[in-house]
Order: structure tokens, then sequence, then C-alpha cells
């Protein structure tokens, strides 16, 4: 019975990683119409949140790159919320305060460091807007990103709606070169079959709309959040997606909201990048199979699918390393998965270069890498996060956060 | 735009209650023991599935013992081979022996034309030389016959008068019938005798011909010789064809031989042939220096440490032998040695190592 479960498993999450980017090819080749219907002329009060820990001058260049925005400025405001950043992250705050005038910047800080996702719910208390724009700070904005996002709230019932991440640092090193074809694929392909049932299950935190209602509706939830007793400060914006999804909403990507983030140089960021979000894909696993059946009657199947086997595909691919390095380790050395990757790449590269120029990758072949690292990733990155459910540190970023005392009220 | 310091507002959390308290500082406990045992034992394992992968890329003392049955499709193939090559050889043995039996028969055969045909040599020469010795004295005397049957001839037509002569006598009466008829008697014998001289001289004309020209009979001779000739030289070329046929079965028979006596030696025939289990091991070619006979062996905890004697390598199999790598799981070449392993025990071990302990301990 095992076997079977486990073959049965195996096969539905080849579906889901490998039929789900066919599917977005055909779909984004056969259905333009799956796209939105956007409303431009439609413009609702916006506040940015910009929850910020340890990114220095990066903030100031992100509020720079929103108060360029093609979006009447006195229909949004930035309100940027500093973590207790140990570094000059809330002077350069307050100096994109001072110089960029022409838009209303809030500068707030928290009085001690309670990770990101409380960042934002302390920010939200000052907004009062009628759609919230959750972004990082790290982040580089397309000046129509805002206008896009907000266009699509036409559409009724959409709860969120996010925006495309794209690489700006595409050809700093290998490193970089991967992360720009799987941003790239992400979003132009895996997410498009979500897209058109309107059931995204994943928003990323760059670029994050939601209505303030729903927010306001979700913030409880989003700053009660803890691990047997410990904050949960990690994948707030699949727990927000989440949660638009289980109050009915629709959730959505808009390829055409861009903002640019400049991805991990070094191996060990990227590391701990990956692991954050490993955890909260788990975390999000245990919390859809905790409530299944009410996932069953109010998800569309499709997003039912991909809640449950995106993250077990992640374990049974640990599982098929151990046991491809017990029983032919040296397997991942032989020509094929070179091959396929470097035809992987090959192929995207092509439509990088066609359709994302900004993105381009210089050196194509550099994709081989990544069997090394989707070894490494899936052998060590699983485990890790199944075992460090109790940590909520930002991840990347230097410090972290201050653990709050089981029974200790936030304050 | 107006500019505003916030500070951090919102609504305290509700306390939780005890209990849960307590049960969540319990989880947690209990959680973080696991994990920190289970990171450690995941950290112990990778360092060392690493070490062992980098052991045994370096490695150049291990082998791999073998568990051959003869129930094993190599060993079935093999006997089933062997089988095969030791029938060949019998059938050869038979068809050599009947090849010899058929030329020793073809060989007294064609010494018997030999002799014939010698014989048949001598006769023609002896009736040749005969024949010109005879035929010009023949020729003689049939020109003499001739002679003789012309006086004869002239003879008899003297006759007609003497037998007219002898008629009127007896009309007469000068003589008696009985005087006539012998008269006429002896002149008919005249006749015949002349008859016959005449047939002699034409036989003689025959035998002098058959003398002294190339007759049908001569003929006949050459053809019965030419027919000899040519059964010889059939048999001569049946000779050379069964002889090289023979040669090359007595070589087919030697290469099976060589063939068997080199098999005997293959660790699938000793493990079939024997009632004492033998022990085997596959050594890399790379690893080909430390299998020398009498090397130590040695087999070793978590295939590599605390290693104990466990026997001496007996006997080195040049045979080529491919099997997958213990620990790569790749092709690998090498051969197979026989261990003396008073610790059959170790036959089971995934490993064992030649010459010396692999980490000294």
């Amino acid at each position: 019975m095992a076997p079977i479960l486990l073959w049965l498993i195996m096969f539905l999450c080849l579906v889901i990683s490998v039929v789900k980017y066919l599917m977005g090819l055909i779909l984004r080749l056969s259905f333009p119409g799956i796209k939105i219907r956007k409303d431009y002329t439609w413009q609702p009060t916006v506040s940015v949140l910009l929850p910020c820990y340890n990114e220095g001058r990066t903030v100031y260049n992100s509020i720079e790159s929103i108060s360029k925005c093609n979006y009447p400025n006195e229909r949004f405001e930035v309100i940027a919320q500093d973590d207790c950043s140990v570094d000059d992250s809330h002077e350069w705050m307050l100096k994109a305060q001072r110089d960029f005038t022409n838009i209303s910047i809030r500068v707030g800080r928290n009085s001690f460091n309670c990770g990101k996702a409380r960042t934002v719910c302390n920010a939200l208390q000052h907004s009062s807007a009628e759609i919230i724009i959750s972004i990082d700070s790290d982040c580089i904005f397309h000046p129509d990103a805002i206008r896009e996002l907000t266009a699509c709230f036409a559409e009724p019932g959409i709860g969120s709606v996010g925006g495309r991440v794209g690489v700006s640092n595409p050809n700093d090193n290998v490193i970089t070169a991967i992360q720009t074809v799987v941003y790239y694929a992400a979003f132009e392909l895996y997410k498009i079959p979500e897209n058109m049932t309107r059931s995204v299950c994943c928003i990323s935190g760059c670029l994050f709309a939601i209505r303030r209602e729903l927010l306001l509706e979700i913030e409880p939830t989003l700053r009660a959040r803890h691990w047997f007793g410990i904050p949960v400060n990690q994948g707030e914006d699949r727990f927000l997606t989440h949660q638009t999804l289980m109050r009915g909403y629709g959730t959505y990507i808009n390829n055409d909201a861009l903002c640019w983030t400049a991805v991990p140089t070094k191996l060990s960021v990227l590391f701990n990048q990956q692991l954050r979000w490993r955890s909260s894909i788990l975390r999000d696993l245990f919390y859809t199979l905790r409530s299944l059946p009410t996932h069953v009657f109010k998800l569309h199947p499709n997003t039912i699918f991909t809640m449950i086997l995106t993250p077990l595909g992640a374990v049974i691919a640990l599982l098929m390393v151990i046991t491809m390095l017990s029983t032919n380790p040296l397997a991942w050395a032989g020509p094929e998965p070179l091959v396929v990757y470097l035809g992987i790449a090959a192929a995207f590269t092509w439509a990088i270069k066609k359709y994302s120029v900004k993105e381009t990758i210089e050196h194509p072949l550099a994709f081989g890498a990544y069997i090394a690292w989707s070894l490494a990733s899936s052998l060590f990155i699983t485990p890790l996060a199944l075992l460090t459910f109790d940590s909520g540190d930002w991840g990347t970023r230097a410090k972290a956060p201050e653990e709050v005392p089981i029974g200790r009220n936030n304050p | 735009m107006a500019a505003t310091i916030l500070d951090e507002t919102h609504e305290p959390e509700k306390p939780r209650k005890p209990l849960q308290l307590i049960a969540y500082k319990v989880t947690l406990t209990l959680y973080r023991v696991f994990a920190i045992v289970t990171l450690y034992a995941v950290l112990a394992g990778i360092l060392s599935y690493a070490f062992v992968m980098g052991f045994y890329a370096i490695s150049s003392s291990w082998a791999a013992p073998l568990i051959l049955s003869a129930s094993d499709e190599k060993s079935l193939d093999f006997m089933q081979k062997l089988v095969i090559s030791r029938q060949s050889i019998e059938d050869l043995k038979v068809d050599v022996v009947r090849q010899q039996t058929t030329l020793a028969e073809m060989d007294k055969y064609r010494a018997s034309l030999l002799a014939l045909d010698r014989e048949l040599q001598t006769a023609i020469l002896s009736k040749q030389n005969h024949d010109q010795l005879t035929g010009p004295e023949l020729a003689a005397l049939d020109k003499q016959k001739q002679a003789d049957n012309r006086k004869t001839q002239d003879v008899l037509a003297e006759m007609h008068q003497i037998e007219a002569q002898i008629k009127s006598d007896l009309a007469a009466g000068l003589i008696t019938k009985g005087d006539a008829a012998t008269q006429l008697a002896a002149l008919n014998q005249a006749n015949t005798d002349y008859t016959d001289s005449r047939i002699a001289d034409v036989m003689l004309s025959d035998s002098i011909l058959d003398k002294t020209t190339v007759g049908t009979k001569t003929l006949e001779v050459l053809e019965k010789q030419a027919e000899l000739h040519s059964d010889i030289a059939q048999l001569d070329v049946t000779l050379s064809v069964a002889e090289k046929q023979l040669q090359e079965d007595n070589r087919q028979i030697e290469r099976l031989h060589d063939a068997i006596t080199i098999a005997k030696q293959s660790p699938y025939f000793l493990n079939t042939s024997g009632d004492k289990r033998l022990y085997f091991a596959f050594v890399p070619y790379d690893n080909q220096a430390n299998a020398t006979v009498g090397a130590p062996i040695y087999d070793c905890y978590l295939n590599m440490a605390f290693c104990r004697k466990v026997g001496t390598v007996k006997q080195i199999f040049l045979g080529e032998q491919v099997i997958n790598h213990p620990i790569f799981k790749n092709q690998v070449r090498g051969l197979t040695i026989l261990m003396d392993l008073p610790h059959p025990e170790s036959a089971k071990s995934q490993t064992v190592f030649l010459g010396r302990k692999p980490l000294f301990f």
C-alpha cells in the first residue's frame, strides 16, 4: 500500500510540476482571454506598506522608485516601518521622507524587533486606504506597478493581486543566472494555470496588493500566528494569499505589474532564503492538511492540489535524492541531467532574451550548475526546514528577531 | 507632505492558559531535542557518506566478496558451455577414428591401384616389345604365305583338268569307282586346304595389323590405364581432404582441451566441481597490485574501520569480471581472486581489503 501511495504522490507531483509548466505555456499561447479584466479608470486610495530590516541604502532606492509611480500622488502614500534595524536603514527612510516630498511618506519604527509579518501589521495600523500594497524594501518598482495592481481589483471577487518579480542582477554570477531562469519560469509559466482559476497559491511578498477590509479581517490571524507559542514571522505572503482564498476571494498575478529585486549572490544567503521559503511552504502544507475538509469545500481543486502537492513534492524530492544517492550515487553526474537542464536553460534563455530583455542571461550554460543546487536544495533544505519551525528570523538579514517568550504579550 | 514618526501600537494578545503554555513548552522542548538529534544525525550521515565516497574513490585495496552458487546464471551458463565443449570433443574423437579408418582403407585401395597400374604398364611394355619383334617376322611370313597360296592356286587350277581326267577315266572304265572317289576326295581336300590357307593368311594380316599399328585393343588397354590413373588421382584428392579434415579435427580437439583446461581454472568451475565451499572476491584493476597470492585479507566494521585479518589470497584468476561498484554502483572491470577464508562470514561483507588495513586500525 505504502509504495503505491508513494508512487501516486510522485506521479501527482510530477503532474503538478511538469504539466503545470506545459499548461502555462499552452494557456499563454492559446487563451489570452485568461488575463484579468483591468480598469485603469478606477483609482482607489493606496497605502504602500514598506516593512524594512537592515536594508541600508536599498530602502531609499526602493522608496525613490515608488515616488516615480504613474499614479496620482494624492491617491497613494508610503508607510515605511523599520523593524529595529541595526544598520542605518531608518536614517535612509527618513532621508527618503525628506527627499521625495512629491508623495506622502510616513516613517515608523517598531519598539522591538518582531519580524516582517508583524511589521506589516504595525504599518497597517496607520493606513486608511482602500487598497494596501505590501512590498519588499529591497525592490525597485516599475512606474506602472501600482496602476497595474489596482486596475485588477476592478474584477469582482479579486481579493489579492501580485506582481511579477524580475531579477535585476541576472549576470552577477552563476547563482543569479539560475535564479533568473527559475523566477521567469515561475511567473511566466507555473502560475499561469493558477491565474486562470484566479487561485494563485502564493503571491510574492515583493509586490502584494490586497483589499483593505480583507487585510484587516486577516490581520488578527496574521498577527496571532505562532508555532507552539513562538511567533511565526516568515511566509506572510503565502499566508495572506492562502487566507484570501479561504475567505472566498480570488487571487491573481498581474505580470504587467513589475518590480525588480537583486537576488542573492552568495550561496549562504540563497540557502537561507530558500530555507525560509521552504519552511513557509511546509507550514502551509500542515495548515492545509489540518483543515483539509474546509479547503475541499471552499477552494478550487487545482488550488488544493497545488497547495498539497507542491510541498509534498519537496518531501518526495528529498526521498528520491536519498534513494538515488544510496542506490546509484553517480546517477546525477551522468550526461543526461546536464543535457536536460541545458535544454531547459536554452529554451528559457531564448524566451527571456525575447520577452524580458532586462533579464537576458549572458551565460546560459551556467544553468547546468542547477543540478548540484537542486540536489543540495532537496537534500538539505527540506529536512532543515522541517526541523527549524521554531526559528522565525528574517532569513537573509543579519540579525534574528527577539523570540517572544511563551505567554508574553506583544506590546 | 507631512512626515510622521510612528510608534508601533496595536491590541495586546490575549494571555494564554497555563495548561496550554505547559503543553507548548513540552512540545517545543521535545521538538527541539528531536530536531537537534536528527540534524546532528543528518550531519553525521552526510559527513560519513562523503567520507565513504571519498575513501572508496581513493582506496586501492578494496575487494568485493562474491558468493557464487551452482545455480547462478553465470555458473549455469558456464557449466552448459563446458558440457557442450566436452560433447564436442567426444563427437570429434569419433569422427577422427572414423576418418582414420577410412583413410587406412583408402590408402590400401590406392596401393592396390598403384600396383595394378604398374603391372598394366609392364604388360603394355612387354606386349609392345613382343609386337615389335614378331610384327615384322609375321609380315615376312605373310608375304611367303601369300606366295604359297598363289602357287597353290595355280596347282588347284590344274586340278580341274585332273578331275575331268578322273571322271573320263571312270567313264571309260579305266579306274574303279572307288579309285575315282578316293582321287576326287584328295582333290577336294586340296581345295579345302587352300581355303584354310587363305583364311590363315587373312588372320595373319590381322595379327600383323595389331602388332604394327595402334588398334582398338591397344586403345582399350590405354583407356583402362587412363581410368586407373584417374581413380588414383581422385583418391589422392579425397585422401588429401580427409587428412586435412583429420588434422583440423585434431586441432579442434586440442583447442577444446586447452579451453577446458583454462575453464577448469575458472572460479565458476571450481565452485561447481568441488564439495568444499569456496570464497571468491572481485578485485578492480586499479587494486590489482595488492592482489598477490598469500596477501592478507581484512574485513572491517563500517566498511573501513576496526579491521581484522580474516584470510589470505589463495589464487588469482586472470579472466575479466565486470561488476557494479559496491558503493558508486557504476560498472567496474577487474579480476577474481579465490580467498582462503577461515572466517566465512566475511564473505558476506560488502567489501574486504587486501594487503593492509585501510585506515591502519
